[in-house]
């Protein structure tokens, strides 16, 4: 026998094949001793839930990331440029300047989201502190708003 | 490794299986059990009982991994895996015993009948006598087509040695098939 008839011999064997008896019965009665552990829809339930506190989590950092990253850069403008913005913010929060203006939106955004996703997931250390920094830096905001004026 | 055919129906059975339907699963036994069998049956040196055992350990193991199946494969593909490696987890318990690994090792040495046409029968016969080891590697690569790298990882030895292991078993096929290699 050549090797390429040894070999289409050997292959010939991968066939299915039929047990002699059926073995449902025997695996089925096994089932209700196999410890498992079920998917459900409550379960994806609270995956679903997990993934969207994730995402509110992630949308949230994102824009904390981009209001402070404003506020820095609008602190530092008046070293770089060598003068004072001039421009008073006033007392309902809604300043002239648009270097202002921006970064109070973006906080007051920022703020809305956390609050939002606090809502979602209240016992979220993260987010709480992602609040509370989000404060702090409308406070400087309001101050260095004072202070220009 | 070839992938294993299977019908493109069955996802819905494998989820509602995975939630725990067991008719669902029962269903999924019906389709694929067949091909299962088959593997198990060439891996348990065409041992009718073993290859039983096998298979309801196989099924076991499927239902309680099922919830875990992330549909990144085939189902009849991750079953079969699944059922492999449940006969190469025996093989391992079985050839920790060295006594019985010695008394396999020389069981072919009186099997060098004549032969002259491979008759499929006999070439099972000759296969289940193989030692089991060698019998896995040349079942795996020969028959169901794995690379030697897919078999070294499920057996845990080198690619060389797999490599040896399958010479060594075509070398034992053919002495006992009454052929010199």
């Amino acid at each position: 026998m050549n090797e390429f008839e040894w070999r289409r011999q050997l292959r010939a064997l991968r066939q299915p094949q039929t047990p002699d008896r059926d073995l449902w019965p025997l695996i089925e009665a096994a089932l209700d001793d196999a410890p498992v552990a079920h998917k459900t829809i409550a379960g994806a339930a609270a995956r679903t839930r997990s993934s969207g506190r994730k995402r509110w989590l992630l949308r949230a950092s994102l824009a904390a990331s981009l209001v402070l990253a404003c506020a820095v850069g609008w602190h530092m403008l008046p070293a770089l440029t060598g003068k004072t913005s001039g421009v008073v913010a006033s007392t309902t929060w809604k300043p002239a300047d648009p270097r202002l203006a921006g970064a109070a939106i973006e906080l007051d955004a920022a703020r809305l989201e956390l609050e939002l996703a606090i809502q979602q997931a209240p016992d979220s250390a993260a987010l709480q502190r992602l609040l509370h920094r989000t404060e702090q830096q409308q406070m400087q905001l309001r101050h260095l708003a004072d202070r220009a004026s | 490794m070839p992938p294993v055919p299977t019908a493109a129906h069955d996802t819905d059975d494998v989820r509602a299986a995975a939630a725990g339907d067991r008719q669902a699963f029962q269903r999924l036994y019906a389709l694929h059990s067949g091909r299962v069998y088959g593997a198990l049956h060439r891996l348990a040196g065409y041992d009718h009982a073993r290859a039983e055992d096998l298979t309801q350990e196989a099924f076991i193991r499927a239902w309680q991994k099922l919830p875990g199946f992330r549909h990144e494969s085939a189902f009849g593909t991750w079953l079969y895996r699944l059922a492999v490696n449940v006969a190469l987890m025996d093989l391992r318990a079985r050839s920790a015993d060295p006594v019985r690994m010695v008394n396999e090792e020389h069981l072919l040495e009186s099997g060098e009948t004549p032969f002259c046409a491979a008759e499929r029968e006999e070439l099972e016969q000759a296969i289940g006598q193989l030692p089991p080891r060698a019998r896995a590697v040349l079942v795996l690569h020969d028959i169901e087509g794995w690379r030697h790298e897919d078999i070294g990882n499920e057996l845990g030895m080198a690619v060389g040695t797999s490599k040896a292991q399958l010479h060594r078993a075509r070398g034992l096929l053919r002495k006992a098939l009454g052929e010199r290699s």
